[in-house]
């Protein structure tokens, strides 16, 4: 199968901090991957890094076979790779339809087009009523993002993430925050948008992510533990000391 | 909304005949002040631009009011067959890559350091108009002759007639805040409010902060430089008090007694700074102390600025909404 992310040994430190050390892994076309791992494994800071936020400190990392290590992030960005974040970040003073509008003009490489007027671009309308209407926001379009709902607010930021049409998309705990009913229509929705398409996400509950990923990594103070299908996870002798016991004791 | 769009449609009207009949209502001295109005309602417009649209907030925006001056103040000094228009196209492109040069060091960063380094940026400028009195004549100033304007059917026109130097600025006004209005309306215009909004998030939708914020800078420059010139053309005179720190501190003063989340909030502001200080100075020797003041109540107690006083609900349908 073809190969659309390759890390290569990335090491990440903070003045001293490590917070990485020596992640390599391989994510596959129109595989769902999932990543986890408990609170300060590494997990946010390598999505960070691959989507061009910090530079690793050593090490390198290939998406779509070019070296991107060190690319600012709108290039990272362009070459098709879209993540969401943990805690919302979206345009608050925006109405739902202009802040998905920002993404879809963004995917259409109109960001510095200054001969046409935006409200005019049929093309742009269409395809931002397209995603609003995948993600069921219809009803609150023109409402300003900062006054939704959380729940709401999260579909917004899966929204601006899916408007890109990325070839990688990457969800940072797309549910943190979200009662378990939500929870469930959320990962319903992600398993219906995404398919076909290559996907990585952190994730804690694990009910989820044993039902959604093709494969499952396992971080572990800045190094992978495991990589296998949920099956071979759950049967890993040292996966479970480290983790998943922990969190079912706690349950 | 169609009894709004004729509402507007109305008022715009009415404004452009009012605006074309006021030389030949008023005398002399009022044209003089609706033609420095026209003026500092483009170079209130241009900082808007970067503050209120951008996000970015230059306490030097002076620095191309003054570039655009000093360009066409050279040229109507020294090369007279240069024609007016030609003048003023040149005193814009001066200030737009001016405004590239000195935005390339100042966009990265934001809030009070992009301030500041906009504010060193136009000090250095003033500096070098102070003490390049070879071709600046420093601070003794540089005296005009308004050119004349040479149009294809209507043969010359003397801008030294008062009423001819209005039409001319206030067509001149008119097409930079339009184009300035029209700019907004594209999808860069659109990465503009992005930058402002959540220039972090536009990165990861694609966005290049920093080549959308040198545009914009660019532009904004472009304006100021242009307001500069017509500047020069109505006083006849260029010194260095149109590069220094008060002329940056009067556009932001205007633009912020006037309402920066509305596209028309710095004309009213221009309006209103200049028709007040024009009275309030004949009454006054420490008229700034009174604007100084103002300035303090507007801030503290009109968020929106004088704009904001016609948006409440009764009045909203011909403003039209804020700029969220």
């Amino acid at each position: 199968m073809k190969k659309i992310l390759t890390l290569k040994n990335v090491f990440k430190d903070f003045s001293g901090l490590t917070v990485l050390s020596g992640i390599t892994m391989e994510i596959f076309d129109g595989e769902r991957h999932a990543i986890i791992g408990p609170n300060g494994a590494g997990k946010s800071t390598l999505f960070n890094i691959i989507s061009g936020l910090y530079k690793p400190s050593k090490g390198n990392i290939y998406f779509l076979d070019k070296n991107i290590t060190g690319w600012p992030i709108n290039k990272i960005t362009r070459l098709g790779l879209s993540r969401s974040f943990q805690i919302v970040n979206i345009f608050p003073r925006m109405t739902v339809f202009e802040n998905v509008r920002n993404a879809v003009v963004s995917r259409f490489n109109r960001c510095f087009n200054f001969i046409t007027l935006l409200n005019r671009d049929v093309e742009i309308k269409r395809e931002s009523d397209r995603v609003i209407d995948l993600l069921a926001l219809n009803d609150v379009r023109n409402v300003p993002a900062s006054s939704l709902s959380y729940g709401g607010q999260r579909k917004l930021e899966l929204a601006l993430a899916l408007a890109l049409d990325p070839v990688l998309i990457m969800l940072d705990e797309p549910t943190a925050g979200l009662n378990t009913e939500e929870t469930r229509n959320a990962m319903q929705l992600i398993r219906r948008l995404t398919e076909g398409k290559t996907l990585i996400i952190i994730e804690h509950d694990m009910e989820v992510v044993f039902n959604l990923a093709d494969r499952i990594t396992v971080l572990n103070h800045g190094k992978s533990l495991a990589t296998g299908t949920p099956n071979e996870i759950q049967e890993n002798q040292e996966v479970n000391e480290a983790y998943l016991r922990r969190i079912k004791s706690a349950a | 909304m169609s009894h709004r769009r004729t509402l507007q449609l109305v008022l715009i009207v009415t404004l452009v005949v009012l605006l074309l009949l006021l030389p030949k209502i008023f005398p002399t001295i009022y044209i003089n002040l609706f033609i420095e109005i026209f003026i500092f309602a483009l170079f209130a417009v241009s900082f808007n631009l970067l503050f209120g649209y951008c996000g970015l907030l230059p306490f030097g925006h002076a620095a191309f009011f003054g570039v655009g001056a000093y360009t066409a103040g050279i040229i109507f000094n020294r090369l007279h067959d240069i024609p007016l228009p030609m003048t003023l196209l040149m005193a814009a492109l001066s200030g737009f890559l001016t405004g590239i040069f000195v935005g390339i060091f100042c966009v990265r960063l934001r809030g009070a350091y992009f301030a500041l380094i906009s504010l060193a940026f136009q000090m250095f400028l003033f500096t070098l108009a102070w003490k390049w009195r070879a071709v600046t004549k420093g601070d003794d100033g540089m005296g005009i002759f308004r050119p004349e304007l040479h149009l294809p059917i209507l043969g010359n026109i003397s801008m030294m007639e008062i009423s001819n130097l209005y039409y001319f600025t206030l067509v001149v006004v008119a097409l930079g805040i339009f184009t300035c209005y029209l700019f907004l309306k594209t999808p860069l215009g659109n990465s503009a409010l992005c930058m402002r909004e959540n220039d972090f998030r536009a990165s990861f939708l694609g966005y290049n902060i920093f080549l959308t914020k040198l545009i914009i800078f660019s532009v904004s420059a472009l304006l100021a430089a242009l307001a500069g010139a017509l500047f020069v053309l109505f006083e006849e005179f260029v010194v260095t008090s149109s590069i220094d720190i008060n002329m940056s501190m009067t556009v932001l003063v205007m633009s912020i007694i006037g309402g920066t989340s509305n596209f028309l909030g710095p004309i009213l502001g221009a309006t209103f700074y200049i028709v007040f200080q024009n009275w309030i100075s004949s009454i006054t020797h420490q008229w700034w102390l009174i604007m100084g003041i103002l300035f303090i109540v507007v801030i503290l107690y009109l968020e929106g600025g004088l704009i904001s006083l016609f948006q409440m609900e009764r009045f909203r349908f011909w403003v039209g909404r804020r700029v969220k």
